[in-house]
């Protein structure tokens, strides 16, 4: 395995504006919050490098802007991806309604080889809001919703407090290491394939 | 060039055919007919040199020899070059290539600096600097005579020595003390025509006598009229209008030559000997070994990005030019200006408070900015909030009845009760979005920061009104960013509010939802770059960069998020003057991209790093210096440029059937 060259994962987060996305990935990469994160404009990412199982990878992050009006130069962006995270603000019904167009639209974009099994990891981000007592989209909605799109994982999060954001990565990476194409794993030494589908199945309680 | 003759001959029907043509091809065909037209009676050659070339390659055997004249026409002087005909040194340069090279008559009002090159081996050569930045390829003096041609420029216009380089002679330098008191002595327009009083020109200096001789010489030996010098038509025959031809086809290769040539040519010169004549077999032999490293450059151009552009040490933030050489010959905007004051203000009004002269003051304000204190009400003008013949009372009248007009829009939103908006989806969204972002923007600095700030509650009560004002456009990420600086400038409500609509007159297609006007916008910033840097525009082209989405947000917001908050007030106001261009921003966009592109391509940058590479010079790009290399490339662009931005593109005014934006049937916000 140390002669395969290409250990970049390619992750997209997306959702409707405002619901956390800038901050879920600088509180991940940085360990910061600040809210004084401007609107994104366009598109950027942030890396962070990772082990796994004695690999290390590095995880691209790209971080989109949510209206909906720039969705179209999601293409540029969302091309070569080896995982989606979609997000939405536990305390905003739209953007959780919201979930499926983008998912959509992502399939549509991107248009990966396999839509079917493509990985995608669902957050609820702002759990920490007014203690929990402005929510409006329960956690047993979400994994319904996230059952029915074939068992996609659900983490609720909280940007702001740090909360879950690191386990939530982790199983993005995980869920994106799964998705690196069928030549790359030719050589079966330290990647068990068989292992990893049996843990997208189960939801990825890692 | 003088800028107001632009504007002049693009009102020009004669003018805007014959630039139609010249953009196809540079042999005008009535380049012929016009130098055998007479030269006009007053006309006098000061000056004239034969042998004096040009290596349009790199090859030393490749020149155009060609006749070097100066000539004095009233009180204004005037530089020609035109190549012999029909004995060129090498096949393989057409007469095509002769005529563009050919300088057909250049006032010295036009030109910036003369540089001279004496070197130790090797020919004498100049490079002609113009006020627009360009330069004219290297003239090579085979037969001398660089001296009596600095000395007879001397002795008819105002040429001083630069302090920095003692062999840059600076023309019309307006900085410079001497020539600063000069023009101040001169009507504006008779500046345009170049040449300081009288008075000034007789000034001895010790090459003048020197040779007096010489300069009788020339002057008896001339003859051949072979230039035109048709002043009497000097709208249509102006030779800024031959410029923005003829060095648009020039400008690549100009660079290629500052870059190549010089260097180039005078190691060859040493290999070669004295290399007047070579045989020719032996420079055929030459020509084919450095062809062929020429075209494995040009097939692979990361390797030439050495050449190109020695790639900046990792610890400087903003790395040097990469293309000093090209900064040095030919990106000379001119120097910018102190920003306009209060004083030279007053002086734009008329007693009831009308702006005399528009034009002028647009011009004033491309160069300089505004004034902090000003801006309040000089944005107002440029935004079109204010029309430029209003009188002080007419535009107190707006105020009133604009801010009545205001608060009625306002009141359709702040009438709606909290039942009413519970079943009104579209408007809670709108809000609910709004809400966000103005807490997201500019909240360092002091005039919107800490909670509750009463003025990021006006972003917010303006954004809502103009969502209510533009219900079809609605809000969208990027207008609170393009509000904020009004905001801060105008400071009342309803004047922002009105500002910011103006502005989303123009801009408004950036936030369409089809984004259309994003996309023309950076189609023409494609077709701009091919024009004006095509190693860059073939770098990006290969490596998947075409769709330009790394500039989207420079475009979106105008640059907002780029500078610093004060910077960004000035860049606006010289853009929202369209004195050049109204496209301005896209130069400004190439100008950056050309101060990078060593980085970008030495680096081999791909699309994702140079996305983040863009992202990250946030805060970290110099504006003075963008704006002069912006302002060379506008004008080297010139109509060609400008032929390339489809109508309508923002900032340009829409075209009328496209004005309303378009209701479609989703979720807008
Ligand atoms: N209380 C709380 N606030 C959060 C949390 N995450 C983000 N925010 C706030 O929500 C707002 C939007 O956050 P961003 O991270 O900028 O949202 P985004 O999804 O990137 O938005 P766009 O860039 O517009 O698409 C900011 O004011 C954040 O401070 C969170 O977990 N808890
Ligand atoms: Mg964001």
């Amino acid at each position: 395995m140390a002669s395969r060259r290409r250990m970049l994962l390619k992750v997209i987060i997306l959702g409707d504006s405002g619901v956390g996305k800038t901050s879920l990935m600088n509180q991940y990469v940085n360990r910061k919050f600040s809210n004084q994160y401007k609107a994104t404009i366009g598109a950027d990412f942030l890396t962070k490098e990772i082990q796994f199982e004695d690999r290390l990878f590095t995880l691209q992050i790209w971080d989109t802007a949510g209206q909906e009006r720039f969705q179209s130069l999601g293409v540029a962006f969302y091309r070569g991806a080896d995982c989606c995270v979609l997000v939405h603000d536990v305390n905003v019904k739209k953007s959780f309604d919201s979930l499926n167009n983008w998912r959509e639209e992502f399939l549509i974009q991107a248009s990966p080889s396999d839509p079917e099994n493509f990985p995608f990891v669902v957050l609820g981000n702002k759990i920490d809001v007014d203690g929990g007592n402005s929510r409006v989209v329960s956690e047993k909605k979400a994994k319904a919703w996230c059952a029915s799109k074939g068992n996609i994982p659900y983490f609720e999060t909280s940007a702001k407090e740090g909360f879950n954001v690191e386990a939530a990565f982790e199983c993005i990476a995980k869920n994106a290491l799964k998705n690196e194409p069928e030549e790359e794993m030719y050589i079966p030494d330290t990647i068990d394939v068989a292992r990893a589908r049996q843990q997208k199945s189960s939801g990825c309680e890692c | 060039m003088h800028e107001t003759d632009i504007h002049d001959l693009s009102d020009d029907a004669d003018y805007a055919a014959a630039s139609k043509q010249g953009s196809s091809s540079v042999t005008r065909s009535d380049s012929s007919k016009r130098s055998s037209s007479s030269e006009p009676e007053d006309a006098q050659i000061v000056y004239l040199k034969d042998n004096v070339s040009i290596h349009p390659t790199q090859y030393a055997t490749e020149r155009i020899g060609g006749r070097l004249k100066l000539i004095k026409q009233g009180s204004s002087l005037v530089m020609t070059w035109i190549p012999y005909k029909g004995q060129s040194s090498n096949p393989r340069l057409s007469e095509k290539d002769k005529n563009l090279y050919t300088i057909r008559a250049v006032p010295f009002s036009d030109i910036q600096s003369i540089r001279r090159h004496i070197p130790t081996i090797g020919w004498q050569y100049v490079i002609v600097v113009l006020s627009s930045g360009l330069a004219f390829p290297p003239l090579y003096f085979y037969s001398g005579g660089v001296r009596e041609f600095l000395a007879t420029i001397k002795q008819h216009v105002v040429i001083v020595r630069s302090s920095e380089d003692a062999n840059v002679f600076l023309v019309n330098n307006f900085q410079d003390p001497l020539q600063r008191t000069l023009s101040s002595l001169e009507l504006p327009r008779s500046l345009a025509n170049g040449t300081p009083s009288s008075s000034f020109r007789g000034s001895p200096s010790p090459s003048d006598n020197n040779n007096q001789e010489t300069q009788l010489d020339t002057v008896n030996t001339s003859g051949s009229g072979q230039q035109n010098n048709n002043r009497q038509r000097q709208k249509t025959q102006d030779p800024a209008r031959d410029l923005s031809i003829q060095v648009l086809e020039k400008f690549s290769l100009v660079t290629r030559f500052a870059r190549e040539t010089t260097s180039q040519l005078f190691r060859d010169s040493l290999v070669d000997g004295q290399g007047q004549s070579q045989s020719q077999s032996q420079g055929q032999g030459q020509n084919e070994r450095r062809r062929n490293n020429w075209a494995s450059k040009d097939h692979k151009p990361l390797e030439m990005a050495p050449i190109d552009a020695p790639i900046a040490p990792k610890d400087v933030p903003v790395p040097s030019d990469p293309l000093e050489f090209d900064k040095l010959s030919l990106v000379w905007g001119k120097p910018r200006q102190h920003p306009l004051g209060v004083e030279e203000w007053s002086n734009f009004l008329d007693y009831e408070g009308r702006i005399m002269d528009p034009d002028a003051l647009k011009k004033r304000i491309f160069y300089g900015g505004v004034e902090h204190n000003l801006r309040k009400e000089v944005w107002a003008f440029l935004l079109g909030y204010y029309s430029y013949d209003s009188t002080y009372a007419e535009r107190e009248y707006v105020v009133s009845v604009k801010t009545s007009e205001y608060m009625t829009i306002k009141n359709q939103w702040q009438s709606i009760s909290p039942e009413q908006a519970k079943r009104f989806t579209k408007f809670r969204e709108r809000k609910g979005l709004i809400e966000k972002d103005v807490v997201r923007t500019d909240r360092s600095l002091s005039f919107y920061e800490g909670d509750d700030n009463p003025n990021v509650r006006l972003l917010h009560d303006i954004l809502l009104t103009y969502s209510f004002y533009n219900f079809d456009l609605g809000y969208c990420q990027g207008m609170s960013d393009l509000l904020s600086p009004i905001l801060f400038i105008m400071k009342d409500e309803s004047e922002a509010f009105w500002c910011f609509v103006s502005l989303m007159e123009r801009l408004g297609p950036n936030f369409n939802r089809d984004q259309n006007g994003m996309h023309s916008q950076l189609f023409a910033l494609s077709k701009l770059v091919e024009l004006l840097d095509s190693p860059l525009h073939n770098y990006f082209k290969q490596n998947d960069c075409l769709n330009y989405f790394f500039c989207f947000r420079w475009i979106l917001i105008q640059f907002k998020r780029e500078f610093e908050y004060d910077k960004t007030l000035r860049l606006w106001e010289v853009l929202w003057t369209h004195y050049l261009s109204e496209h301005l921003h896209l130069y400004v966009c190439i100008a950056i991209l050309k101060r990078q592109r060593g980085k970008i391509m030495g680096e081999e940058m791909d699309f994702d790093t140079l996305l983040k590479f863009i992202n990250e010079l946030s805060g970290q790009i110099e504006l003075d210096p963008i704006l002069r290399d912006a302002e060379a490339l506008c004008v080297c662009a010139g109509e060609n440029g400008a032929g390339l931005i489809p109508p309508g593109t923002p900032p340009a005014l829409p075209i009328p059937e496209a004005s309303m934006y378009q209701q479609q049937d989703d979720e807008v916000l």
